[in-house]
């Protein structure tokens, strides 16, 4: 039984997201599996935020640079050449000139993720607190500004489009798995655990050895290059894409997802992820009527934003520890298999 | 000359952002919270400014002094209350969805209103913007308006902070809680005036920047309020007087440095457009080199929430 | 003396987890008396005098002031029925002045009519906090800072007193000082609840003290037992 229990805590997440890819791609109009595609991909955006914020306990709102930093570097290297002149003339020649494949622009989102995560996590992550949330506040701002104005890297203040649009079902739910397996691997792993421990507590941490600093900035790393992979996933979804759409807001949902899933289980950014993303998906969907015992209801445009944030405010109040209470999933012991064990 | 009017508009920003610094500061000191629904605060007092249309410019500053009261002490209600203890995390999101709220809902009334256009006028009082001429000085009313509007507000806070019993409570209790409550010190009501005062000074802050901004949008106040919690945090949010000096410093090298650069010009660093980029850059050096803040007393420490 | 009950502390279980602090403890004490509560570190004396100001919260048992239960009540509606504690390592506020400390004693208080009269007597039991008035409490001596604490909880005229190690880390004249003023204080018909690690000192002053090792209470001590230093250590051994 307890060899097993790391399987289910695996399972379980990745049954909760490949379940949303298939029933959604079965039974969803086509019209709306854009949107469940969208609810996968945030699955992924979170599960990325969580490798840093939920193992090392800081509040980091600067995951989301590594993000914009993944869709602009893949967007722009997926536009075929033929056209990037016409459309990006100021890029730099190199960018401009050259084009590569999907795949490819999604291996250099995640590498450039996490370059700039490295480089800027050797001094920030010394920081702890409220200190560390605001200075990686300002990393966002920057990365936000820099994308918005300096237009050889990228579309500066207009719209990045022609951008294939090459995230389906398929690459979704098979990006977003991968992502949870690699967060599982390094939460169960050595550094992984160091860095649980370090959170629970810093003092008995640094006694023991643990170098805080250091496992910090792998956990920050590792989440870099996976939320620029993401956000590689991200942009070959929505096909095109400006700079506030990977900024504060992005930054905020994505928080308020983990924290209102269990901000310290890899299930718990799963779960609030995805219910997030299905209360938005229904609230949305009230807006164009729905029928409630004969009764057509049709909410005015912008009721349903209003209402995802009525919703995160009661499950915050029911379950001020998120959905989960930031456990990892665990059968009931009348589920297992019974075993007599001896400690 | 025009040197002098870029220090006196520098001043006059600077004045928004210390009054935007000390509203969420308050409500640090008391519940060990940044309220990131703050800038929505603000945005509610600009709409309750811009509501009544014709009637007297002080009645319309009365409602959005009410709306912004009563709107912050819903907040602490609702939401910050039943987190005070949990993970302070959640209280953080808590704000992040209360901001979502009204932002939205903010948007919301525009299709019940059926205009499309998004953004109120503020009528009469946008008559403030115009300038005055002293010499070769072009100075506007409402910059007057915003050094005199912080004057009076910081000066009335200090007073009550100084001089009044609530006013001693709730500088004991942000200094140590637990201790002021063993002292008969009652959290629910030193929160509430602290909560209710940072709505004061958020409708004040509303009625300088509707004014400058000549109307009102779902945006009023967001960028600001952005700015001045990354400031506060600079400056040292452990301490009234250093965050609102830290706060009051970026809005003056923004209003400052922004008028003396070009504002055109792609290349990193060489307009004006790169200013935030600039002062993100200068507060992560100042938190690198003393993350406590830089207007902080050496060796302070954050003290525990309730 | 009269000892109609002020204080009464009933079977009273407090858990840091799942681990008891504190065990069926019960004691009483009488109006105008001082008791003591003496044992070793981690005996759970500051966790009794934490349960009794509602910082933490009891798992059962009762606590009662004058009869009237105040079990789960905030800390802040019990500073204002009448219980001071003054904790351990003082907690004065540094930053601000020794007056404004006072003045923060006075919240609790419920009639401010003859707050002047007992300012008189409190300072002239600590001179100390007139003289320094104007000064932050930051910069006073630890035995200054301890005085100030312990008249600031004396401002809010409380019916009962609870004391949190007071002498610890004080010179030996200030420690005299402190256990001076607590016979004066009960003079003027404040009870008092003492916590201390000076066990025989406070055996001598006490009216009774309660001997607690690992959350309850083993043994009643007298002033009688104060130079039976046997006595006094085998009830700390009796863990």
């Amino acid at each position: 039984m307890r060899r097993t229990t790391w399987l289910q805590e695996l399972l379980a997440p990745i049954a909760l997201v490949a379940l949303l890819a298939i029933a959604s791609s079965l039974w969803v109009s086509s019209a709306d599996q854009s949107k469940f595609q969208t609810a996968i991909v945030y699955v992924a955006i979170v599960a990325a935020l969580y490798v840093f914020v939920g193992n090392s306990g800081v509040l980091s709102f600067g995951q989301v640079s590594f993000v914009a930093v993944g869709a602009f570097s893949a967007g722009v290297m997926t536009i075929p050449a033929g056209t990037k002149p016409g459309v990006l003339p100021t890029l730099f020649p190199l960018l401009r000139d050259h084009s590569i494949s999907n795949v490819w622009s999604l291996v250099l989102a995640a590498g450039l993720g996490g370059v700039y995560a490295f480089a800027v996590g050797i001094p920030l992550m010394r920081l702890s607190g409220i200190a560390a949330g605001i200075a990686t506040l300002a990393v966002l701002g920057i990365t936000y500004n820099l994308l918005t104005y300096w237009n050889s890297i990228g579309p500066g203040a207009t719209t990045l489009s022609l951008i294939p649009e090459t995230t389906d079902y398929w690459q979704a739910t098979v990006g977003a798995i991968s992502v949870i397996l690699v967060a599982f691997g390094y939460q169960r792993s050595r550094f992984g655990r160091q860095l649980r421990a370090a959170r629970e507590d810093p003092a008995a941490a640094r006694a023991a050895g643990i170098d805080i600093h250091r496992q910090r900035l792998w956990a920050f790393t590792l989440s870099g290059a996976l939320s620029g992979f993401t956000g590689g996933l991200y942009v070959h979804l929505l096909g095109s894409i400006q700079t506030n759409q990977v900024y504060l807001d992005l930054t905020f949902l994505t928080l308020a997802m983990l924290v209102v899933g269990g901000i310290s289980s890899l299930l718990g950014a799963v779960v609030g992820a995805i219910a997030i993303s299905l209360f938005t998906i229904l609230l949305g969907n009230s807006e164009e009527g729905i029928h409630v015992f004969g009764w057509g209801i049709k909410a005015p445009a912008g009721t349903s934003l209003v209402g995802v944030a009525v919703v995160m405010l009661v499950i915050l109040l029911l379950r001020p520890a998120g959905i989960t209470g930031g456990r990892e999933f665990s059968l009931p012991s009348t589920f297992a298999r019974p075993r007599l064990r001896s400690r | 000359m025009n040197h002098v009017q870029a220090l006196i508009d520098a001043i006059g920003e600077g004045a928004v952002f210390a009054l935007i610094a000390v509203g969420i500061g308050l409500v640090f000191g008391v519940l060990r919270l940044i309220n990131f629904a703050y800038g929505q605060l603000i945005m509610v007092a600009a709409y309750a400014l811009a509501f009544p249309g014709n009637w007297p410019d002080a009645a319309s500053i009365g409602l959005a002094v009410l709306a912004a009261v009563v709107a912050s002490l819903v907040m602490e209600r609702i939401a910050f209350r039943p987190l005070r203890t949990a993970d302070p995390s959640t209280m953080l999101v808590a704000t992040f969805a209360i901001a979502y709220l009204l932002q939205n809902g903010a948007l919301l009334q525009y299709t019940y209103r059926q205009q499309g256009g998004l953004g109120d006028s503020i009528g009469t009082l946008s008559g403030l913007n115009q300038a005055v001429t002293i010499g070769s000085l072009h100075i506007r009313w409402v910059t007057f308006l915003a050094i005199g509007a912080g004057l009076v507000s910081l000066g009335g806070l200090a007073l009550i902070l100084t001089r009044t019993s609530i006013g001693l409570q709730m500088r004991a209790a942000s200094m140590d809680f637990r201790t002021a409550r063993l002292l008969g010190v009652k959290a629910d009501t030193v929160i509430m005036a602290a909560v209710a005062i940072s709505g004061v000074l958020a409708a004040v802050a509303a009625v300088v920047l509707s004014i400058s901004s000549t109307s009102v949008n779902p945006t009023t106040g967001f960028q600001e309020t952005i700015f001045v919690l990354v400031g506060v945090v600079a400056g040292g949010i452990d301490r009234l007087v250093s965050a609102t000096l830290g706060a009051f410093a970026i809005g003056f090298a923004i209003e400052l440095v922004g008028t003396e650069l070009p504002n055109s010009g792609a290349t990193p660093f060489t307009s004006n457009v790169y200013m935030p980029s600039v002062i993100y850059l200068a507060v992560i050096v100042v938190l690198l080199l003393r993350p406590a803040g830089l207007f902080a007393r050496r060796g302070q420490r954050t003290v525990e929430r309730v | 003396m009269n000892a109609q009950p002020v204080l009464e502390v009933d079977d009273l279980w407090v858990h840091y987890g799942t681990v008891p602090a504190v065990r069926k403890l019960g004691l009483t004490v009488g109006g105008g008396e001082i008791v003591g509560l003496i044992g070793p570190n981690g005996a759970g004396k500051s966790t009794t005098l934490h349960a009794i100001v509602g910082l933490v919260p009891a798992r059962s048992g009762d606590i009662r002031l004058r009869g009237a239960s105040i079990l789960g009540r905030k800390p802040e509606t019990i500073a204002r029925a009448g219980i001071s504690l003054v904790p351990e390592g003082r907690r004065i506020f540094a930053q601000l002045t020794v007056e404004e400390n006072l003045r923060l004693g006075l919240v609790a208080r419920t009639g401010h009519n003859d707050a002047d009269r007992d300012l008189g007597w409190i300072e002239e039991l600590f001179p100390v906090v007139r003289e320094f008035r104007a000064r932050q409490a930051g910069t006073l001596s630890g035995g200054q800072q301890q005085q100030l604490a312990i008249a600031r909880a004396l401002v809010a005229g409380p019916d009962v007193l609870l004391l949190d190690e007071p002498s610890l880390g004080l010179a030996p004249t200030i420690v005299d000082v402190v256990f001076g003023a607590l016979t004066d204080i009960r003079e003027r018909g404040v009870t008092v609840l003492l916590v201390e690690q000076r066990a025989q000192r406070t055996v001598a002053l006490a009216d009774r003290t309660y001997v607690m090792t690992n959350g309850e209470i083993r043994m009643t001590l007298t002033p009688a037992d104060a130079d039976d230093t046997e006595r006094i250590i085998a009830a700390y051994m009796a863990s």
